[in-house]
């Protein structure tokens, strides 16, 4: 480069880099960037978020210091409080909500003084084992893929007609959702329920009532299947819970019915089920009449793709092997070895085999919710021993009889009813769990038999239909992008009005038919 | 017991602050160029600016990106951080690396094959950010030096303000910004560039695009301290090979013999140092007006800064500020 050789140095002849700024201007520098760093920390909407947690914990330490009612202990004040702010925080959301068990453990041992020990101790129960053996066997399920080939084996059994269609949907939907958890069958089965629909029309606008029917056969026959078996749901492993740490005695032959098996619980629910498989298909006809009632140009195209994935692989035949294997232990084994340890087995046998990795499985259940049941279960233990789910019950009992529903259909519609509001506002798990030591104590304060209403309390906790958000089944098939939000209000309404019946009616006709 | 800046004993201060005034002399027998980039396209011309000034082995060019530090509550809180510790885990870029690659190349489509050059990377924490500061610096055998910056700050232009502190450097080079505020409303706020050319204690090229026009055009209103421009500038202009062209504006047609004189002077000073004057010009209007109307033929304006505070420039104004504002050409606003 020529200009290399000028006579000139640019360092010493041309722009010159003057001195640093003096030491004020550069502390200001510093000075204003470390506020900048701490105001990108603050963040003012931060409380406006979290409003709700403050408030909880406000009005929470408020009632604890308030004077204790007649007939209650202190520590009793003191679990009914964690109770009021653990279903606020549950319904408000404003926290995420594997911290509210987190925060129930604390106060158990912070604010009930019981020993650490015990506490974890409490967490750790065969229910709260169902509920993970039964969401990690989700996901070892729906990781084989056989969704196309379960809808194949829908279609050859039902034709090409929607009815029939929607019904063996329902039904297949509903008897895995009777086994494992309903948000996994939805989100397995949700690809077989698109595939149908787009298959028929690549327009959604020209198909939503038939998207409509198919997809809501979905998660009905989820939601409607949930209750009829233990591992259904995690709201079943919880009733089952309370059960035997309510009124089990090991000393008392006539309390052995509270441990209740498998096959004892399928008797008493499964009914429920089976009663609303073919309620559910015809409903959703009636209310979305869909624009075509055959389906063959879809059934003829998803026979091609079924048939291009080739035979059943030996890992296919091995999934279901276990699966049904797993079922049978269930019904064979479960008051002998439990459930938890029914489930896990069969988790360990996917494991074994190489069905499923660990990290799928890892990844796969939200451990969150493992928690959240193991905390809720503790906390309702203490409500117990504690004395306060006894003195809530009479409370609520007293308040019963003095607007005239104490008998049978009117205890059961009241707790039915009150269960139904209470979960369409919170998980329905956590429903149970906060619900179902008051509704027990009350059955007892009642002279109703705590099996009965805790089977009310468990299957009315499916009711809530009214939102998509609402049940994760609903929350699963919202997020196809088919259907609207007042679809979900639309059938909810009627399905929700229809399974009180049902309920109300197996309750009074059936279940005394069932009880010593 | 007295309070004390260092833990270190006295005489390990005492060399410690030798090495660093050593190295800081090091760094003042060194042109360097510090240009800044902020991932538009158009940001690069301050790479080619750059590179068409660091013509001698003595000329050190530092491409600066200013990453903000990730914000906190602001966007999902620690979550921010966490995802970026996970992404630089799992081999992703940090934000402006790839801008930085795209400098590289920059400069070697202008002559300057820095990744054949050997190179040294260095890290540093900053603001308790995952990233911190990054830096590759590439030497040539002959001593050249560029360096690629990636550097982390809560505010860009205190970033870029803070590195000059690590400097000293000679120019620093930015890209035209989108919008100038006012004087007054530069008091509330005002963008990065124009905030590091009110504050940077060096000269200031705000570059844009005139990379296809061709010559300096030195303004000069004859003071001692825009001689002194004058000289500095045209050196530069002489050891890149561009023509000179000398420029004075006179407010009206009683003051065109004193901007005659400073034309005179100026081009006299130069001659005396043997450097080519191509053209003198001389204007009668606002100053400003005048400089920008006649210097947007030009690759570069030279302007002299006045060395006013803030507040002076509220109320007294600044020509060079204007002219830094309203060009359509490269600015370089000498200190």
């Amino acid at each position: 480069m020529s200009s290399t050789a000028s006579p000139f140095q640019l360092a010493r002849d041309s722009l010159q880099a003057h001195e640093p700024s003096p030491g004020l201007i550069r502390f200001r520098r510093r000075g204003y960037q470390r506020f900048l760093a701490f105001m990108a920390d603050m963040d003012l909407a931060f409380l406006w978020k979290r409003r709700w947690f403050f408030i909880t914990m406000i009005v929470g330490f408020v009632l604890m210091a308030a004077p204790t009612p007649d007939g209650l202990t202190h520590q009793g004040q003191i679990v009914l409080v964690m109770s009021l702010m653990a279903t606020m925080l549950f319904i408000t959301e404003a926290i995420p909500l594997p911290t509210v068990p987190l925060l129930i453990i604390v106060g158990e041992v912070v604010l009930l003084k019981v020993d650490p020990t015990d506490v974890a101790r409490s967490l750790m129960t065969d229910s709260v084992l169902v509920i993970m053996g039964s969401l990690m066997l989700a996901v070892a399920i729906v990781k084989q893929r056989l969704d196309k080939r379960i809808a194949w084996w829908i279609v050859r059994m039902t034709g090409t007609n929607v009815y029939w269609i929607s019904f063996g949907i329902t039904a297949v939907c509903g008897s895995l959702a009777a086994f494992i958890g309903e948000h996994t069958v939805a989100a397995m089965m949700l690809p077989v329920g698109v595939t149908l629909i787009s298959l028929t029309s690549n327009e959604p606008k020209k198909v939503h009532n038939l998207a409509a029917v198919i997809l809501f056969s979905i998660s009905y026959g989820c939601s409607i299947a949930g209750v009829a078996t233990p591992s259904g749901g995690a709201r079943n492993a919880i009733i089952i819970s309370y059960w035997k740490d309510f009124f089990y005695n090991p000393t008392d032959p006539a309390t052995y019915r509270f441990l209740m098996d498998y096959v004892h619980w399928a008797t008493y629910a499964f009914p429920m089920f089976l009663l609303r498989l073919p309620i559910v298909a015809a409903l959703l006809i009636y209310t979305f009449k869909p624009e075509i009632t055959d389906m063959s140009r879809a059934v003829s195209r998803l026979r091609t793709q079924v048939s291009m994935q080739g035979p059943m692989r030996a890992s296919d035949w091995l999934t279901i092997l276990i699966f049904g294997l797993t079922i049978v232990g269930w019904v064979a084994f479960s008051s002998t070895l439990g459930l938890g340890t029914v489930a896990i087995a069969g988790v360990a046998a996917f494991l074994i085999m190489g069905l499923v990795r660990w990290e799928d499985i890892n990844g796969g259940v939200n451990w969150g919710v493992v928690l959240l049941y193991a905390a809720a279960i503790s906390l309702g233990v203490e409500m117990k021993s504690t004395g306060a789910a006894e003195w809530v019950a009479a409370s609520v009992f007293h308040t019963m009889e003095q607007v005239g529903v104490g008998n049978t259909l009117g205890f059961n519609s009241v707790i039915s009813v009150l269960t139904i509001v209470v979960s369409n506002t919170m998980t329905a798990g956590a429903a149970v769990a906060v619900l179902a030591p008051i509704v027990l104590k009350t059955a007892v304060a009642a002279g109703q038999d705590p099996i009965s209403a805790g089977f009310i309390t468990a299957i009315s906790s499916a009711f809530g239909y009214l939102t998509p958000a609402a049940q994760p089944a609903f929350t699963i098939i919202y997020a196809s992008g088919y259907l609207k939000g007042s679809d979900f209000f639309k059938i909810g309404i009627r399905m929700m009005a229809l399974s009180l019946v049902v309920l109300l009616a197996i309750s009074v006709l059936y279940w005394p038919l069932l009880a010593p | 017991m007295a309070f004390k800046r260092s833990i270190l004993s006295d005489r390990q201060e005492a060399a410690v602050q030798k090495t660093l005034q050593n190295l800081r002399q090091q760094r003042r027998n060194r042109f360097r160029i510090l240009a800044c980039i902020d991932g538009s396209d158009e940001a690069f011309v301050t790479v080619r600016f750059a590179a068409q000034f660091s013509v001698q082995n003595n000329c050190d060019l530092i491409v600066l990106f200013v990453r903000p530090i990730d914000s906190g509550l602001h966007s999902g809180g620690l979550q921010v951080r966490l995802a970026r510790q996970n992404m630089m885990d799992a081999g992703f870029d940090l934000p402006g690396v790839r801008h930085l690659k795209r400098a590289l190349e920059v400069l070697r489509e202008e002559g300057i094959d820095a990744e054949s050059w050997p190179q040294e990377a260095a890290h540093q924490d900053a603001w308790g950010d995952p990233a911190g500061d990054n830096k590759v610096e590439y030497r040539s055998p002959e001593g050249r030096a560029v360096v690629l910056k990636l550097k982390t700050a809560p505010d860009v232009a205190n970033g870029i303000l803070d590195q000059y502190e690590l400097g000293p450097y000679n120019l620093i080079i930015l890209g035209e910004p989108s919008r100038w505020r006012g004087e007054f409303g530069a008091f509330f706020g005002s963008g990065v560039v124009q905030t590091v050319t009110t504050l940077a204690p060096c000269s200031v090229l705000v570059a844009r695009q005139s990379l296809d026009r061709s010559g300096f055009f030195i303004c000069t209103d004859g003071s001692s301290r825009s001689m002194h421009a004058v000289r500095r500038s045209a050196v530069l202009a002489q050891v890149i090979g561009q023509p000179i062209t000398l420029f004075s504006a006179a407010v009206n047609l009683a003051g065109k013999p004193a901007a005659d004189e400073a034309v005179a002077n100026a081009k006299a000073l130069l001659t005396a140092m043997q450097i080519d004057v191509a053209d003198t010009r001389v204007a009668i209007g606002d100053a400003a007006e005048e400089i920008v109307e006649s210097g947007s033929l030009y690759r570069v304006i030279v302007v002299t800064d006045e060395g006013r505070s803030r507040l002076q420039r509220l109320i007294r104004g600044s020509t060079a500020t204007d002219v830094v504002r309203k060009a359509r050409t490269s600015v370089l606003d000498v200190r």
